[in-house]
Parts: structure tokens; sequence; C-alpha cells
């Protein structure tokens, strides 16, 4: 291999080291853009959780004040 | 979840115009290596990626040492942004350089000591997301981490060593000479100017990529945190 | 009189100290193997897996004269490592399991004490698991692999293997995949230890002479310290509540 005269063609070898490399780096970033969409929508989800049971509790709260006034 | 930093947002950019940068100087600047043909034109990839990974994998050693002393969740985020992004990388090196063996050494895999030691210290850091995967408590998997990354990283230079016990044939381009190597090279001109380009593009790149995995940490680790109080 | 009074004391203090450390290893020790020796449940999994192992290697591979001299000492080592997952996961899920980790953890004594102790006992199994497997393999393959320098290397591979073993073992059997994980875990880390040690031994059987085998039994050595050395000090990270 070392005595050759010609430089063999290894041209498609070369191509597929640069398109896997892409592929790796543009599946990686992809699993990144989703991952991160996915927790923005867990955040979502639970700030509103968060909320409608804050709201519940306030309801709550209000329901039993006049109660303990009452009892008073 | 805060928004995006324009910063952020400017290196994404800058590292997209850089991989193409790199990829072009690379295929159509570098002169062609006679001997191996365009082959050798994924090399300037194969070190670049392998430079940020072993860099990456270090500094995770690091990280493991630091955690442990301050106990700071922080450091944890960014202790797994590294490993990750370093174990893509190191991914991308290990499948050039297999690509790259199969016309200069006639076969795909040698089981050489840096591409064995290459495979065990993938195989160290996927088992690493294995370990994380099984635990719940973001404490006790921190610890964990931070104590087996540790270890890998020790271990791998013992495991280098070890097959030392048998023959190198991997070339060694850039210091010292190795009269078993096949493959080796010199650089010309335009060979050096690729290769540093394509180094100093993968190390903006693999900053982008662990900056954003820092990002997407943070907001796991508010998920989690959110969880936990819905519970209650 | 005070000084001369307090200089003694407080050097029997420190010797208490150092004594209480050791008592505490040998307590867990003992406690692990009069456990064992009653039950025989940890030795008798490891010692039937590797006679079963022994049995498929011998098939799998065709275990005549001339390959055995090349594959001798990878045989035993592959027996020994995955014999060796199976005591050390077992020994630490019986500790989590009956909830003698947290009471060990509780004892007031070093961290450290706890990882020492139970590095002995599992190196203990692991021993006694060899000591009946290399007669086994002698009379099976008539040849005699008893002999002193090969016991040396067989040690200092098994005190490797269980040093780094141990800790990930306590790591492993607090997570969720359990049994799974502990091969994955150690394998990659152990690598190094397991392939010197094949190298030292099969280079020992084959009747290599010392210069050629040193470099791994160097290997090994240092292995070995560097390991312990991390395990002692990582140990309290992986135990604590």
């Amino acid at each position: 291999m070392f005595f050759q005269e010609v430089t063999p063609d290894t041209s498609s070898y070369m191509i597929a080291g640069f398109a896997i490399t892409f592929l790796v780096l543009a599946a990686y970033v992809a699993s990144l853009y989703l991952r991160d969409r996915n927790l923005k929508q867990d955040i979502d989800t639970l700030t509103e959780l968060q909320k409608a049971a804050e709201a519940e509790n306030l309801k709550m709260d209000k329901k039993r004040a006049p109660k303990k006034n009452a009892e008073k | 979840m805060n928004k995006k930093p324009l910063a952020l947002k400017i290196l994404d950019l800058v590292s997209i115009v850089l991989l193409i940068a790199a990829t072009y100087l690379s295929i159509f600047v570098a002169p062609m290596e006679r001997v191996m043909g365009n082959v050798q034109r994924v090399f300037y990839f194969h070190v670049g990626t392998a430079w940020v990974a072993l860099i990456g994998f270090i500094f995770t050693a690091a990280l493991s040492v630091i955690y442990l002393a301050t106990k700071n969740l922080k450091w944890d985020r960014i202790q797994v942004a590294a490993v990750e992004v370093s174990v893509v990388f190191f991914l991308i090196t290990i499948i050039l350089g297999s690509i790259w063996a199969r016309p200069a050494w006639n076969t795909w895999w040698t089981w050489d000591p840096r591409l064995t030691t290459a495979a065990v210290v993938e195989l160290v850091y996927i088992a690493y997301f294995m370990l994380r995967q099984g635990l719940d408590d973001p404490n006790k998997r921190a610890n964990f981490s931070a104590v087996y990354a540790l270890i890998g990283g020790l271990s791998a230079p013992i495991t280098f060593f070890s097959i030392r016990l048998f023959r190198t044939i991997h070339p060694v381009v850039i210091a010292g000479t190795n009269a078993e190597a096949e493959g080796s090279f010199s650089m010309s001109g335009g060979m050096l100017q690729a290769f540093f380009f394509a180094l100093f593009a993968f190390t903006v790149i693999f900053i982008d990529l662990f900056w954003n995995r820092i990002r997407l940490g943070e907001a796991q680790a508010k998920v989690e945190e959110m969880k936990i109080n819905a519970a209650y | 009189m005070a000084t001369k009074a307090s200089h003694p004391n407080s050097l029997s203090k420190k010797e208490a100290a150092v004594g209480g450390y050791f008592k505490a290893i040998s307590a867990i020790v003992w406690k692990d193997l009069r456990a064992e020796f009653r039950s025989w449940e940890l030795i008798s999994a490891m010692l039937v897996f590797s006679l079963l192992a022994l049995l498929i290697f011998n098939f799998a591979l065709e275990l005549d004269v001339k390959t055995r001299q090349s594959v001798t000492a990878g045989v035993l080592w592959a027996t020994f490592a995955f014999a060796g997952t199976l005591g050390l996961n077992r020994s630490m899920s019986i500790e989590k399991d009956r909830g003698c980790l947290d009471g060990l953890l509780l004892a007031p004594v070093d961290r450290s004490a706890i990882y020492f102790g139970k590095f002995f006992s599992n190196l203990a199994f692991m021993l006694i698991v060899e000591a009946i497997v290399l007669p086994v393999y002698s009379v099976l393959y008539n040849t005699n692999l008893f002999q002193p320098g090969l016991i040396a290397i067989i040690l200092l591979g098994s005190v490797g293997y269980t040093s780094v073993g141990t800790l990930l073992a306590a790591m492993s059997v607090q997570t969720r995949t359990r049994d799974v994980l502990l091969p994955i875990l150690l394998f990659p880390v152990a690598f190094a230890v397991l392939l010197s040690a094949v190298k030292a031994s099969g280079g020992f059987l084959n009747g290599a002479d010392f210069a050629e085998i040193s470099f791994p039994i160097n290997l090994l050595i240092v292995y070995d310290i560097i390991f312990i050395a991390i395990s002692f000090m990582l140990f309290d990270a992986v135990v604590e509540e």
C-alpha cells in the first residue's frame, strides 16, 4: 500500500464519514430540541395545575372563613 | 423557564457556520493526501471531535471532585451536560476512525490500545447514564454519578497502559514516531490550516451544545422540583 | 506528673481508636462469614455458576490440549469475573434488603470501616470459590494450577476486582435496575485489572520469564493501590442518606 503510485479512490468512505458526522450531530440536536420542548410542556402543565390548586385552596379558605366566624 | 439568551442564539448560528466552513476547508481546500486518497479528509473531524471529547472527559472528572467537595447540584447538572456532549462527540470520533481504518488498515476495527481504550471509555460513560436512569433522588443520583465518573476517569489511563501489552498500529500524527504505525503522514500547509480550523470549530460547537445541554438540565431540575411540590 | 499521666493516656486513646477501627472491620467480616457458613447461599451460587461456566467454556471453545494452553488464563478469569459479580451483588443486596446497611451506618464507626469490612468478606468469598475452582480445573484438564506464582497473581487480581466491585455494588443495589447494573458498571472499569490478570497468569502458565510478566503484575499492583485508596475515600458519598 505504501509503494503504490496511484492514489486509491476512497471518496465514498470520505462521503460516508462526513454524512455520518452530520447525521449524529443532527440527531443529537434534534434530541436536545425535543427534550426541551417536552420539558416546556411539562412546566406549562405543572404551573397550570399549581394555579388551579391554589385557586381551589382560596375557595376552600373563603368557604371556611365565614363558618369559623359563625362558630365564634 | 427563562428565555434563551441572545449570546447562546448567536453561538448557535456561529457553530453552524463554523461546521460548514470546517467541512468546506477539509473537503475542498486541504490538499489530497497521496497515499490514502480522499478518506484522509475525515481525519480533521476525527481529531477535532476526539480533542473536545477528551477534554470534556477530563473536565468531567474535575467536576466530580468539585461536586463531591461542595455537594451543590449545579455541578451535577454541568457534569451530566459535559458527559453527554462528550459521549456524542466521541461516538463520532470512533465511527470516523473506523471508516478511515477500513481503506487504510484494511479492517473496520482492530484491538489496538487507542481503539480499545476509546471503546471502553465510551462504555464507561454509557454506563454512567444507565446508573443515572436507575435513580430518582437528585442528591443520591448526583453523588453516585460523581463517584462513578471519577472512577471511570481514573481507570481510563490504566486501561490504556494495560492494552499497551499488545503492539499498536495507530499513527501518532502530531508528536513522536511509531515505526509500526500504519497510515501516518506529515501535514502540509493546507492540511494544517484545515486541521487547526477543525479543532477550533469543534471547540466552539462543543461549547454551544454544552451550554444548551446545561439549560436543558436546569429545566429538568425545575420540572422534578415542581413534580415533588405538586405531590404534596 | 500530670503530663506524664496524660501522655500515655492519649496514646492509648489513639490506640483504642485504631483498635476500634480494626475491631469494626473484623466484626463485619465475621458477621458475613458466619452468616454465610450457616446458609452457604452465596458461595454455593458462585460455585455452581463457576462450574457451569467451565462446562460451557469446555464445549464452546473445545478445550483440547492445544487450545487450553492459550486460553486457560482467559477461561479462569472470565469465570471468576462473572461469579464475582454474582457474589458482590448478592452480598450487598442482603445488607440492603435486611436493612443491615442502615444498621451499620448507625453504628458509631467510621464509614470506611464498613467499606473495608465488606471488601474483605467479598474478597474471602471470591477466594474461597477460586480455591475450589482451581483444583477442579486442574483435575479436569490434568494440569497443576497450584503454583505459588499463579496464586499470587490471582490474589492480586481478585483484590483489584473486589476493591472497586464492592464500591460499585454498594451503588448498584440502591438503584432501580439493581441486578442488571453491576456488571455494566463494573466491567468497563475493571477491564484493566482483568486484562492484566489474564496476561500475567497466561504468561506464567506458558512459562514466560519474569521480565515478560512483570509489567502486567506491576499494573495489577498499581491498580490495586489506586482503587483501594479511591474506593476508601469515596465510599462515604455512596452510603450517606
